[in-house]
């Protein structure tokens, strides 16, 4: 072997696959994620549509969608003020980042307190996991497993939001952070227009 | 593009959506058949998971390879949930005509 090949195959990079994701780790972590929880989402929402189509009589309970409608309302609106906030830390303003971050954290707890509301309200009709006033016992669980789930997922996003807030505020996070936290915030206002039709919408009072 | 015209894009994704989520619960509130229903309802939701992942998720901004990798991978998953549909008609049938196979 010649002197001139042997240092190169000393100093030359392994050859490398190219990469097709370029993107920061934590983004594409992030997008992983929600593709993981998309899956499972899909499983509630099949599994909802299952029993409901599967069980004859299937109740339509909701005479009123006011409240239903507001909880829409304000998640969409916060998904604005979260990209108000991407925008502004895209542009290093950081005050009014954290002003619109925490408008959104807001409407995160107003759509927490309105959902336990509606929850309220279903309890006080008498709707358990395992009974309901109507008939299908399979209503109540059904009805609250979509809706804990979804709820799950705003409550403690709304807690994680507050965390990224102030993170960013003291300079721990940066904008790439705050973008993360905006695909994630974006994800579960999505999914909550997936939950509306098939579990407040298709069962109407008529 | 500038920060006010990333705004006025957001805010028009914003409006359609919301007169997207209002149609849907005028309809809601139509006495239409349950599976013209879920037609529709899963027409809008199309329209509104496209708008939201390619402008509020901004999936378009990143490389051709992922956002293919990205929606096959979606339609694929979601496409195969609805393996489901066939079962939950048969078990449907059943109890309302009370046959049960020998």
């Amino acid at each position: 072997m010649s002197e001139a090949h042997l240092s190169m195959g000393a100093h030359s990079a392994p050859p490398m696959e190219a990469r097709p994701f370029v993107m920061p780790s934590k983004k594409f972590a992030m997008w992983l994620f929600i593709m993981s929880d998309v899956m499972t989402f899909a499983a509630c929402v099949a599994a909802y549509s299952f029993v409901r189509n599967a069980t004859p009589q299937w109740p339509r309970p909701f005479h009123s969608m006011t409240n239903v409608a507001v909880m829409t309302l304000i998640m969409l609106t916060s998904s604005l003020t979260m990209l108000m906030a991407l925008v502004a830390a895209k542009a290093e303003d950081k005050p009014r980042a954290i002003r619109w971050m925490l408008f959104t954290a807001a409407g995160g707890v107003v759509f927490t307190l309105l959902h336990i509301r509606d929850w309220m309200g279903m309890m006080n009709q008498g709707v358990s996991l395992s009974h309901n006033p109507w008939g299908p016992a399979a209503f109540g669980a059904a009805f609250y497993s979509i809706t804990g789930f979804s709820l799950l997922h705003i409550s403690v996003g709304t807690l994680a939001l507050i965390v990224v807030a102030i993170r960013y505020k003291g300079g721990r996070y940066t904008a790439d952070d705050v973008e993360l936290f905006n695909l994630f915030w974006q994800f579960i206002g999505l999914v909550w227009l997936f939950i509306v039709p098939p579990v407040y919408l298709m069962n109407v009072a008529r | 593009m500038t920060t006010a015209e990333g705004m006025k894009k957001y805010l028009a994704v914003y409006v359609a959506l919301l007169i997207i989520t209002a149609v849907q619960f005028v309809i809601g509130y139509q006495n239409i058949e349950g599976s013209q229903l879920i037609v529709r309802f899963l027409t809008f939701a199309v329209i509104e998971t496209i708008l939201v992942i390619f402008f509020f998720m901004n999936l378009g901004s990143e490389t051709p390879g992922f956002i293919k990798f990205f929606i096959y991978f979606m339609v694929f998953v979601l496409a195969t949930m609805n393996y489901i549909w066939t079962d939950s008609f048969r078990l449907l049938v059943f109890r309302l005509t009370g046959y049960m196979p020998t």
